[in-house]
C-alpha cells in the first residue's frame, strides 16, 4: 500500500532565482526517472520527480503558481507528505549516454547521471535554461565527471539558442548508446526527431496533469496508446511515443479538455 | 461466458466502473481490449468540471478513498471520447450526472448516440447537490430516470448509494420509472486523517470509500434490490476475484462491475475475474442461470 509519510525538510538548496531543492529525512530508494507525490496539507498534492535518490530524498522545485510557490516558502524543519515512488524509472543499458535537459527537467537526469559515472559509464549532458542565472545542476554534473554541454536562449552561457541546436551539432561528430530527456515537450519531441534519425534510443519523461498518481482515475492516459503516465510512464521509450499522436501536441487540463502546445493539428 | 442485460450482449460478465481509467477515449478502449465485457466512462456533465484538489484518491486498508469530484471534460468533448472506446468493439456505457433534471436529460441526450446505455450517476458522494442527492429521495431518482427516458432511445441504467435510507425503494421507483436495470452501489461517504499532519488528507477533506471494504455492503445492497425488483442488477463494490464477483451473481446480479479491482490485478482483472467464475462453475457443473439469485431463494 502506498501510504503518505510526513517528510522534514532537513536542508533546503537555491539553485537558481527560481529553483529550489529540498532534502528531506527520508529515503525512498527510488530509481531516476521516478517520481513523488508532495502534499502540502489544505494545499494541494502535486508529481515531483526524485532528484536525488540515494540516501536522504531530495526534490527540486521551480516556483510556478500557487502550489510551487507555497512550497518554495518552507524553510529547514518544515514538514510535507510524500507518497511514493511511483511510476517506472530510466532503463540504462549502454555505456555511452547522453542527456538533453531544459529547465527543471535536469531533476530526473542529473541522479541517473550520478548512477551511470558510478558504474563506470561515460555521460555528456546538454544543458538549457532560458538564461544563464536558471541553469540547473551544472555545476553538480561536472563534479560527478559528466561532460557539459551548455544552451541559453539569451546566450548569457554557452551556445545562444536551444538544446536542440547543440544537439543536431554533436551528433554530427559523435555517437551514443542511449539517449535520456526531460524538459518541454516541444524540445523533447524535437530530441527524438533528431535521435531517431541517428538511430540512438530514447527515453523521455513526461508531463501530464496527475490526479491520482497510482493508475486508477486515467486522468493522465496517452491517446493512441492508453499508457498511463503516472504508472508505465513517467519515463517511455521513443517507440512507445510515436504510437501515441498526443505527444508533441497536446496535453489535457485539471477537466480533461484538450489544450494544444502549439496549433492544432 | 456471456450475459444479455437489458438487451445488452456482453463477452463476459465484468463492467469497468465509471471514474476509473474512464476519462477519455484510449484509456476505455485500452480497458476493453484487455478483457472487459464492457466499460462505463467516467462521469460527465453539460459543462467541463475541474474538480476537487488534490489529494483526490489516497490508498486506505483494504481500499481507495476518493474525491475526485465529478472532473470531466463535459459531455461535448467525452461524445468524441465515447466513439474513439468504440472501435474495441465492446458496449460502452456513458456515465452522466447532473445538478438538476434537467441537467440530467440534457447530458444524457447529448451522449445516448455515442453509447450503447446511459447510467445515471444518482449516487456520487462527492459533490453537493448532484448525484447522491437525487439518489436519496425516491421521488427525485424516479423523476431523473422518468424525464432521461422519455429523451434517450438506449437503454438507460441507474446506479445509487448504499447511503439511501432504504436501496430497495429508490430501486423500486427506478423500476417505476422504466429503468433498465440497477447499478448498485457507488462509494460511501468516509475519510482520512493524517495524525502527524493532523490534517485530512483528502483535498474534499470527504471522500468515497470503496474496494474490498465495502463489499459486504454491496453484497446486502444487490441482495435487497433484486429482492424488491424484476429488472436486471448489476453489483458494484469491493470485486477483486471470481468469488467476488459469484456472491453479487447469487444475490441476484446478472453482471457486475470493477473499480478499484484494477489497482491490485491490474488492467487484466476482468480477464482474470471472468476466468475464475468459469473455472468455479466448470469445477462444479454449473452454468450462471443455475446460481444467479440463489441466496435469495
Ligand atoms: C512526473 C512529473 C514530474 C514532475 N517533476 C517536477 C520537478 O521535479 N520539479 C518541478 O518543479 N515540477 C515538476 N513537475 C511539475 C509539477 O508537478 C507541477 O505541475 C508544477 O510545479 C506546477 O506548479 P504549480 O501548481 O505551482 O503551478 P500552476 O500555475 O498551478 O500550474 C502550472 C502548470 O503546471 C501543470 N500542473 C498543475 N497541476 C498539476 C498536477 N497536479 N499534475 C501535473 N501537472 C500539473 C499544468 O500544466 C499547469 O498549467 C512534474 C510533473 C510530473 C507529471
Ligand atoms: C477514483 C474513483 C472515481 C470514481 N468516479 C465515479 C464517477 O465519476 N461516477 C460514478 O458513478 N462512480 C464513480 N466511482 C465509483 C465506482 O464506479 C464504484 O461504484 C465504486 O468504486 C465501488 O466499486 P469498486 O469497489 O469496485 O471500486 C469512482 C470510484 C473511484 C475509486
Ligand atoms: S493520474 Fe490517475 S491514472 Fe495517472
Amino acid at each position: 500500500m502506498n501510504t503518505m509519510e510526513i517528510a522534514k525538510i532537513k536542508r533546503v538548496v537555491k539553485d537558481t532565482q527560481r529553483i529550489k531543492t529540498f532534502i528531506l529525512d527520508i529515503d525512498v530508494s527510488a530509481i531516476p526517472g521516478q517520481f513523488v507525490m508532495v502534499w502540502l496539507p489544505d494545499v494541494d498534492e502535486k508529481p515531483m520527480s526524485v532528484s536525488y535518490t540515494s540516501g536522504d530524498m531530495g526534490i527540486t522545485i521551480l516556483e510556478l503558481g500557487d502550489f510551487t510557490r507555497r512550497l518554495c516558502e518552507l524553510k529547514v524543519g518544515g514538514k510535507i507528505g510524500i507518497r511514493g515512488p511511483m511510476g517506472r524509472g530510466f532503463k540504462v543499458y549502454g555505456d555511452r549516454l547522453l542527456l538533453v535537459g531544459g529547465g527543471v527537467g535536469m531533476a530526473p537526469l542529473a541522479p541517473l547521471a550520478e548512477d551511470a559515472i558510478k558504474e563506470g559509464k561515460e555521460v555528456t549532458a546538454i544543458v538549457g535554461a532560458i538564461t544563464a542565472k536558471e541553469l540547473l545542476f551544472v555545476e553538480r554534473l561536472k563534479k560527478a565527471g559528466v561532460r557539459v554541454f551548455v544552451s541559453t536562449d539569451d546566450g548569457t552561457a554557452g551556445y545562444k539558442g536551444f538544446t536542440t541546436d547543440v544537439l543536431q551539432e554533436l551528433l554530427q561528430k559523435e555517437t551514443f548508446d542511449q539517449c535520456f530527456t526531460c524538459g518541454p515537450e516541444i524540445m523533447m519531441f524535437k530530441v527524438l526527431n533528431i535521435a531517431e534519425d541517428k538511430e540512438i534510443p530514447t527515453q523521455a519523461s513526461l508531463h501530464r496533469y496527475f490526479k491520482c498518481g497510482i493508475g486508477i482515475c486515467g486522468h493522465c492516459v496517452l491517446d493512441g496508446t492508453g499508457l498511463r503516465v503516472c504508472k508505465e510512464g513517467p519515463t517511455f521509450r521513443d517507440k512507445e511515443l510515436r504510437k501515441s499522436h498526443e505527444f508533441g501536441y497536446y496535453w489535457r487540463n485539471a477537466a480533461g479538455q484538450k489544450i494544444y502546445f502549439g496549433v492544432k493539428k | 461466458m456471456e450475459v444479455e442485460v437489458a438487451g445488452i450482449k456482453l463477452k463476459n460478465p465484468t463492467i469497468l466502473a465509471s471514474g476509473i481509467l474512464g476519462t477519455t477515449g484510449a484509456s476505455l478502449r485500452r480497458v476493453a481490449m484487455a478483457g472487459a465485457g464492457a466499460v462505463v466512462s467516467k462521469s460527465a456533465g453539460s459543462e467541463a468540471r475541474v474538480g476537487h484538489r488534490n489529494p483526490t484518491v489516497i490508498e486506505v486498508p483494504q481500499g481507495l478513498l476518493n474525491a475526485v469530484g465529478l472532473s470531466n471534460c463535459g459531455i461535448d468533448e467525452m461524445a468524441g471520447e465515447l466513439e474513439i472506446a468504440k472501435e474495441a468493439g465492446v458496449p460502452v456505457i456513458a456515465s452522466v450526472y447532473g445538478f438538476s433534471i434537467d441537467d440530467y436529460v440534457k447530458s444524457a441526450g447529448a451522449l445516448n448516440s455515442y453509447a450503447d446505455a446511459i447510467e445515471l450517476n444518482l449516487s456520487c458522494p462527492n459533490v453537493e447537490r448532484a448525484g447522491q442527492f437525487f439518489g436519496k429521495s425516491p421521488e427525485l431518482a424516479f423523476e431523473a430516470v422518468r424525464e432521461v427516458k422519455r429523451k434517450v432511445k438506449v437503454p438507460v441504467f441507474a446506479k445509487l448509494t448504499a447511503e439511501a435510507g432504504d436501496i430497495a425503494e429508490i430501486a423500486k421507483a427506478c423500476e417505476e420509472a422504466k429503468a433498465d436495470a440497477i447499478v448498485a452501489i457507488n462509494t460511501i461517504k468516509a475519510m482520512s486523517i493524517n495524525i502527524d499532519a493532523r490534517r485530512p488528507v483528502l483535498g474534499n477533506k470527504v471522500g468515497g470509500l470503496s474496494g474490498k471494504c465495502i463489499k459486504s455492503i454491496a453484497v446486502r445492497c444487490v441482495y435487497e434490490i433484486a429482492s424488491e425488483v424484476s429488472i436486471p442488477v448489476i453489483g458494484c463494490g469491493g470485486i477483486l476475484t471470481g468469488e467476488d464477483a459469484l456472491e453479487f451473481i447469487m444475490a441476484g446480479a446478472e453482471a457486475v462491475q470493477i473499480g478499484t479491482g484494477v489497482l491490485l490485478r491490474g488492467i487484466s482483472v476482468f480477464r482474470k475475474v471472468s476466468l475464475e467464475m468459469k473455472e468455479f462453475m466448470e469445477e462444479r457443473e454449473l452454468k450462471l442461470e443455475d446460481i444467479r439469485g440463489v441466496a435469495l431463494r
